[in-house]
């Protein structure tokens, strides 16, 4: 099979078509040509149905997504039938999107945002952010490197691969380190930034703090984190023309 | 406690479901009935790796599940029931509809032949006579992909 390192470019297109009607499925399409390509000499017709179905609706985490396209890719290669590839997309959709997510959003984002805002306290000032940059984005090219290699080595037998993959192990370790991170960095930050507003400044920051959790208990989850941010800048603003 | 969601979401168990809905609703098992599901092994446990470990997933056919639908409700657990498409929903309407009586669709995506109602929901013409069908029949049907979304009644989609 050729065309990976084409199929891995692409792939870090694939939302560049994101939308309601396919979500990834068109980007997912796109990466999956380059490696569909040689099944257009060995088998037309299936080669067809093949394209077809690799642009069908998917969705999950971008930067698992490699491992969906290569499993399905070696799929089409060992002639499954079209039906189960389908089906195996559709379940993918879920573990790579909890996982992704668990991943990234919920672990290596905040605890890389974390580690950098501490720096930032301590001074490290662009150094953090560039820092931050760099190795949020090595991790993220290896993930996909890696995402792709596996799902072609494991094709229907992908979901034993991720099971028996680094991916668990280290949602368990990021997950605690990613709390500690924010844990640590939210009480630095404010205190860096509420330097020279004195008492007044530092209680008017534990009283947004403190309306937040409450307002949070009482409206549950429509209350979101940017709605309460605006909510919290209407106030400040009301109470600096208030003279408060 | 009771099945405290029933949802129609044609990609059965995401981030959605457990976390979007799962946490809120204090979700302890997921029902997850589809009949191709409940006997492929592999696909069970792909659908298991979606979801943290303290939710225990269910799996069940349509006929299977309406027999269940009575202990599910009995249960001191509070559950998510969640079908691919309407017709097992439906199905399961009709096996009882005390247990199945508000029903969320959650997401229904792009096919042939399906048309947009809302960025998440798309049905074909037979798809939403079933769904009024199933109002009809004593159901509550409603649009809703996530609890921070607006609610939207079946009227304003069909």
């Amino acid at each position: 099979m050729t065309g990976r390192w084409r199929a891995l470019l692409r792939l870090f297109a694939v939302q560049g078509t994101w939308n309601y009607e396919r979500m990834l499925g068109v980007g997912m399409g796109y990466a999956a040509e380059p490696l569909l390509e040689d099944l257009k000499t060995v088998d037309p017709v299936r080669h067809g149905e093949a394209v077809v179905r690799s642009a069908e609706f998917f969705n999950c985490n971008p930067n698992l997504a490699g491992l969906a396209l290569g499993a399905t890719a070696r799929a089409e290669y060992e002639d499954v039938p079209g039906p189960q590839i389908a089906r195996l997309r559709t379940a993918l959709c879920s573990p790579l999107g909890s996982l992704g997510d668990d991943l990234f959003w919920a672990g290596l984002v905040p605890a890389l945002v974390g580690l950098a805002l501490i720096a930032v306290v301590f001074g490290a000032g662009w150094w953090a952010i560039l820092g931050f940059l760099v190795l949020y984005n090595a991790i993220r090219v290896g993930t996909a490197v890696w995402a792709l290699k596996a799902g072609l080595d494991a094709g229907m037998r992908v979901g034993s691969a991720i099971s028996a993959s680094w991916i668990p192990r280290a949602i368990a370790r990021i997950g605690p380190l990613a709390g500690a991170g924010i844990g640590l960095a939210v009480p630095l930050v404010a205190g860096w930034y509420l330097r020279g507003f004195g008492w007044s400044g530092g209680s008017g920051a534990l009283a947004i703090a403190a309306a937040g959790l409450a307002v949070a208990r009482w409206f549950g989850p429509s209350l979101t984190g940017v709605r309460f941010a605006l909510l919290s800048m209407v106030l400040l603003l009301l109470f600096r023309r208030m003279g408060l | 406690m009771p099945l405290v969601l029933c949802r129609v979401d044609d990609r059965l168990v995401h981030g959605q479901v457990v976390i979007g809905w799962g946490r809120p609703l204090a979700i302890e098992f997921v029902a997850l009935v589809d009949g191709g599901v409940a006997t492929s092994q592999w696909e069970q446990d792909l659908y298991r790796m979606a979801v943290p470990p303290e939710i225990e997933v269910r799996f069940a056919a349509t006929e299977d599940a309406a027999a269940r639908l009575a202990e599910w409700q009995a249960s001191d657990r509070r559950g998510l029931l969640l079908t691919g498409d309407i017709e097992t929903m439906a199905a399961l309407h009709r096996a009882s509809p005390a247990v199945v009586h508000r029903i969320n669709l959650g997401g229904i995506h792009h096919r042939a032949g399906r048309r947009e109602r809302l960025p998440y929901l798309y049905l074909t013409d037979d798809e939403a006579r079933a769904l009024v069908a199933l109002e009809a029949d004593g159901a509550e049907v409603f649009a809703q992909d996530l609890p921070t979304s607006p609610v939207v009644e079946l009227r304003n989609i069909v």
